[in-house]
């Protein structure tokens, strides 16, 4: 894997994604850095890649950007090529496969999600160094560190849209208070088959927490 | 046994072993030349805004003081840039070319977000080794656009941008002043104190202010929109009285015993 | 074919004035003189059935198959050329692993069809090639269900309810069409197809012939797999039985 070079943006990141009956929900902090100087508060690092699969980006943001074009064109491709929308599971594959075939110059850390009409919302990570994983819920980027207690805690499988989308925004926000490479807004994004609800969290209306 | 004849063609590598040599005794590897820059982009009620200083700098050397850092891209599209001179002004040349004939293949006026597509992954095929963090601004169908691209290829949509080593002091006047709605003295106003605020708080930013106003159907290149530097006039005059330094007709004696003088005047 | 001779076959890169390609309706002709290959699509499956002709009685039975497996859900039976066959059995398998490694799913039938159509079809563009002596017939059970496709010489690939190759082709595919194919279960098809084959060989020109049978279907664990044995000795059994009764009442009628 490649670490990140001088100058290069980073997505110093929080970004996760949990799945429901029906769909799932996306979310994210707004933070792009270089170096100590915040090159972007309100970033969106949930990029759309098909009608109803979405990745969460963390790592360098040229690298994931560079991925999500790729595979946004190869989804498109297959849909003219198939004639139907593909799963999540294919989009995830795409990832990892670029990922992987690239480990060695890549810096990138990717969640991908969505729902499709064989498996309904399903949530896959693509770690750095290109392996897949399929869970019920994914939590990625360096401000994740700071809630794998609390979401392990959290997390009940079997949640409905609205608990899902307050365990995201209660996980986003005590990352993101904790980790210096998280912050700004908390970008949200539910999916299901009625299609994608975009919603943003801002620093005045975030969770109540201890804040010392 | 002759030494094998230097290959006519082709790359020399030579520089590779001296500028390891050189890093070996401590000294550093050489670096390209980079340009300390402050360069701006907001968008307005009508457009776009972009601005930028106009200090070139070799080291610690000011090259030239009144360069150009706003570059033509497309008849609705202009692109500052910021880095290394040489890639900042040849990518943006190149791309300039490849959008014209864009544009005559395709009929229509190119739009931003191709122009900014085609940058990044241009950049982004090179690693970052190629030095250009542009601002890239323009009016097209779809309405007024404004982004960075840093030279990793990574780029950003925001409706007020600053970059270069004067971003900070740029950014530090966009974020307490930029509001949406801006009218076009206001914004011009604003420009023109993010990129003062680099030429007079960051070293590498310096001379006069260039700005140029994006709207639908029209661009108003202004170079020179605001010069804080003009050197003042004199109070008195400097110049010193015909005689002040003594002029000595030098002769020169050579040593030996042929010496003889030699005449130097003529 | 009036044109023959006239300099227009010799090249598949040359048209002929009326429009045609000569070397790709030779190739056709190769097919045409193949041993029967049928498929059958039916409502819980699809079955493939072939008369394999044997030019010698030393053969080992069941040996030189001519129905083979070009991914685990994927069979392939051909008319035409084995030697081809082969080849592009080969080309199928290397499909469906690529697709299988970009996509971790399985190949879907109509993706596959269109991809050996492709490459079947770049071998009637260059006058440097030959195009290929065979009809393929891809059986296949995917999400969408049953799938059955036939890729013809000229690279044309279609999907069908139920189609045939070779030398018997308009016998077979007239009793084909007799079939209710959407109400058939596979069981039947398998004794159906097996005695369409039957029907379709001529005992005048070729005497020796074996019966292969190969279905995708629940009983197979939705993979491709030759009929037990058992199953093949049944449909044999019934396709020779149903030959006898035809030819009872083709008897009967001449006494008529």
């Amino acid at each position: 894997m490649a670490p990140l070079k001088p100058g290069e943006a980073n997505l110093g990141t929080t970004i996760m994604a949990v799945q429901f009956d029906g769909g799932v929900v996306v979310g994210a902090d707004s933070r792009t850095s270089t170096g100590t100087y915040v090159a972007n508060r309100v970033t969106d690092k949930l990029t759309k890649v098909h009608e109803r699969v979405y990745c969460c980006r963390s790592g360098s943001a040229a690298d994931t950007q560079a991925i999500a074009d790729i595979v946004s064109y190869h989804l498109d491709l297959y849909t003219a090529q198939h004639g139907e929308p593909p799963t999540v599971s294919v989009a995830a594959s795409l990832f990892q496969e670029i990922c992987y075939q690239n480990r060695d110059s890549l810096s990138a850390a990717i969640i991908v999600a969505g729902w499709d009409e064989q498996n309904g919302g399903s949530v896959y990570e693509v770690p750095i160094g290109g392996s897949l994983h399929k869970g019920e819920f994914a939590i990625g980027g360096s401000g994740s560190t700071y809630i794998y207690g609390y979401c392990d805690k959290t997390f009940r499988p079997g949640m409905s849209k609205d608990e899902c989308v307050e365990f995201v925004k209660n996980a986003v926000s005590l990352a993101m208070t904790r980790d210096g490479s998280s912050g700004g807004v908390i970008r949200l994004a539910v999916i299901t088959r009625e299609g994608v609800e975009r919603m943003v969290v801002f620093g005045d209306n975030l969770p109540p927490q201890y804040l010392g | 046994m002759a030494p094998p004849a230097e290959p006519s063609t082709g790359f020399k590598f030579d520089n590779v072993k001296r500028n390891q040599l050189l890093g070996d005794k401590g000294y550093g590897q050489p670096t390209a030349t980079k340009t300390g820059t402050t360069i701006v982009g907001i968008i307005y009620k009508d457009g776009v805004i972009l601005g930028a200083d106009t200090r070139a700098t070799a080291g610690p050397i000011v090259a030239d003081k009144n360069c150009e850092k706003i570059h033509y891209l497309a008849p609705n599209m202009y692109c500052c840039g910021a880095g290394t001179a040489a890639d900042t002004e040849f990518t943006t040349k190149m791309f300039s070319s490849q959008l014209a004939l864009h544009s005559l293949s395709t009929g229509r006026e190119a739009r931003v977000v191709t122009a900014m597509t085609m940058l990044k992954q241009f950049l982004f095929k090179y690693q970052g080794h190629i030095g250009a963090a542009l601002v890239l601004g323009g009016y097209d169908v779809t309405g007024p656009h404004l982004f960075t691209i840093h030279p990793h290829g990574s780029t950003d949509k925001l409706p007020f941008v600053t970059m270069g080593s004067g971003s900070l002091a740029a950014m530090s006047v966009f974020e307490s002043r930029w509001h949406e709605g801006l009218s076009r003295e206001d914004g011009l106003e604003l420009v023109k104190d993010a990129i003062e605020a680099g030429i007079f708080n960051d070293l590498g930013s310096g001379s006069n202010v260039d700005a140029c106003v994006i709207t639908k159907g029209n661009v108003e290149y202004i170079r020179g929109f605001s010069r804080p530097n003009e050197r003042a006039v004199k109070e008195q005059s400097y110049r010193f009285a015909q005689g002040t330094t003594e002029f000595i007709v030098p002769t020169a004696t050579a040593q030996g015993e042929e010496a003889a003088a030699m005449d130097v005047s003529a | 074919m009036t044109s023959i001779g006239t300099g227009y076959d010799l090249s598949v890169s040359t048209y002929s004035p009326d429009g045609r390609v000569f070397q790709v309706e030779y190739a056709q002709k190769a097919v045409d003189n193949s041993g029967t290959a049928i498929g059958l699509r039916v409502k819980d499956g699809v079955v493939l059935a072939v008369e394999k002709i044997k030019h010698s009685r030393l053969l080992v039975p069941q040996s030189n198959r001519r129905i083979m497996t070009a991914g685990k859900h994927i069979g392939v039976a051909s008319a035409g050329w084995m030697s081809d066959t082969r080849h592009l059995v080969k080309r199928a398998r290397d499909e469906a692993h690529n697709y299988h490694s970009v996509y971790k799913a399985d190949i879907p039938a109509k993706i596959i069809a269109e991809r050996m159509g492709m490459y079947v079809q770049a071998y009637t563009l260059y006058s440097s090639v030959r195009p290929f002596g065979v009809s393929t017939i891809l059986a296949c059970v995917d999400k969408d269900g049953p799938q059955l496709y036939m890729v013809e010489p000229s690279g044309q690939f279609v999907g069908y309810r139920g189609c045939a190759a070779g030398k018997g082709k308009q016998v077979a595919k007239t009793e084909i069409e007799k079939l209710k194919l959407e109400e058939l279960t596979v069981r039947e098809a398998v004794k159906e197809a097996a005695r369409i084959i039957y029907a379709a060989h001529d005992e005048a020109k070729d005497k020796l012939f074996e019966l292969e049978l190969s279905w995708v279907c629940a009983e197979s664990g939705m993979l491709h797999a030759h009929v037990p044995q058992d199953v093949l000795a049944d449909a044999i059994q019934h396709a020779e039985r149903s030959l006898d009764e035809d030819d009872d009442d083709e008897m009967e009628d001449e006494d008529l």
